[in-house]
């Protein structure tokens, strides 16, 4: 009897410390699970501060390091007339025997390309007589410059530098200073500083300021993207406008073609 | 039992290895890319831009400050705090990213200036958005496996939930 209830008692009171334990466990369990939530909202907030941090210190950092790109008068031996003819700068003398249409965009990074390998020998032609170009000023890049717009300000500063009787050095001076695409651009102080540089009067201040040229600026570059004559084949064979492009006598110019412009004064002087 | 109780811990150990390697590779991916960006803020701008999906004003502030938010989560992923809510902000951006490249596809954009020789779609941007949203959907593989199964090892937050462990040994 005695055995038998002790094996009993012990029994039981295992079965007593083991409920006790486990309870324990259970309620050890619980607060964990308590402050491991709590330590997961607090990581989750961390997690958010540092993205926000990121956020801000990234768009601080943006606006700190965009100073605008220096803009300086480039030298520039040609003197050649510059006319208005609407919203197409005519230059060169009347006499030129041969004409071509330019169409650029002062952001385009290829337009500057153009003008650094071609620029010299144009203003040359011009000067000596024997080209006539009719430069179309277009803004095609407006939305890759930060903030959005260079090349619309650029194109029509340039009209107004054309009224000024400034735009052979403005225009050169925009190619050799030409700011990165996807970066600033040239702000408007510094456009109307260059045309004083150059010797632009007040009154291109008051249209530079006034983006009185822009219309016509944006109304170029509808005329030419609607103008199937201008397009050129792409690679996957559809038909694209770009620039720059050269037209002459009606066909556009392979401008990988680097001697177009000997070519085609060559041809009309013989 | 015991064998039992073996495989379940090699189970454990091979998923906390293959999220090790997740978390170590997805930081990897997000501190590269981050860093490229940040180092290139104009490339950075025209390629936000040419996604032709956001307003011209805030495709400035977003191009400034993706690069550094892809930074903060690699390094967030690289010592391994807040792997989870890390691994569901890299969900976000890779889901934001896999939609632009797809609408982009879609859409029949091209992805280049408009310049002399580059208007229009190209042959190579067209072959490449598969092998783009391939990749990106790889690493969206990468950031689920963490958002669904956070814990790695090697990682600082092991050391936040580490506390209460030991005070449940004590109780």
């Amino acid at each position: 009897m005695g055995g038998g209830q002790r094996a009993d008692r012990r029994r039981r009171q295992a079965a007593t410390r083991a409920t006790a334990s486990g309870r324990a466990v259970a309620s050890a369990r619980t607060s964990t699970s308590g402050s491991a939530d709590r330590t997961k909202v607090i990581t989750a907030i961390a997690v958010v501060l540092v993205l926000a941090a990121a956020v801000i210190g990234g768009v601080l950092w943006q606006r700190s390091r965009s100073a605008p790109p220096a803009l300086t008068q480039a030298p520039v031996s040609a003197a050649y007339p510059v006319a208005l003819d609407g919203e197409v700068v005519v230059a060169g003398k009347d006499s030129a025997k041969v004409t071509v249409d330019v169409y650029e965009d002062f952001l385009c990074p290829a337009c500057g390309s153009f003008e650094e390998r071609d620029g010299d020998k144009i203003e040359q032609a011009l000067t000596a007589g024997t080209l006539g170009v009719r430069y179309h000023i277009l803004n095609m890049l407006d939305d890759k410059s930060n903030p959005p717009g260079y090349s619309l300000d650029a194109g029509s500063a340039a009209l107004c530098a054309a009224d000024a009787g400034i735009f052979p050095g403005y225009h050169a001076s925009l190619f050799a200073n030409q700011p990165r695409e996807g970066g600033r651009g040239h702000t408007t102080d510094q456009l109307i500083q260059l045309g004083h540089d150059l010797g632009a009067g007040d009154s291109f201040d008051s249209c530079v300021r006034s983006g009185a040229h822009k219309t016509a600026v944006s109304a170029q570059l509808q005329a030419a993207l609607a103008d199937p004559s201008l397009r050129r084949p792409g690679p996957d064979g559809g038909q694209y406008f770009g620039t720059p492009t050269v037209v002459l006598a009606g066909s556009v110019v392979d401008l990988s073609k680097s001697t177009w412009l000997d070519d085609a004064l060559r041809a009309a002087a013989g | 039992m015991g064998g039992r109780r073996a495989a379940g811990t090699l189970a454990t150990v091979v998923r906390d290895v293959v999220g090790t390697l997740a978390r170590v590779g997805l930081a990897a991916v997000w501190l590269i890319s981050g860093g490229l960006k940040a180092a290139d803020p104009s490339q950075t701008y025209l390629t936000v831009s040419a996604f032709d999906v956001l307003p011209a004003a805030a495709v400035g502030p977003v191009a400034a400050a993706l690069p550094f938010v892809e930074l903060a989560i690699g390094v967030l992923l690289l010592v391994g705090f807040g792997v989870r809510p890390a691994a569901v902000a890299s969900t976000v951006l890779l889901v934001a990213f896999v939609a632009g490249v797809g609408q982009a596809w879609a859409r029949g954009l091209s992805i280049d200036c408009g310049c002399f020789g580059g208007g229009g779609p190209v042959d190579p941007s067209r072959t490449r958005y598969p092998q783009e949203l391939a990749r990106d959907l790889g690493f969206l593989l990468l950031a689920v496996w963490l958002v669904v199964r956070p814990h790695t090892l090697l990682a600082a937050d092991a050391l936040l939930v580490g506390r209460p462990a030991i005070a449940e040994d004590g109780g």
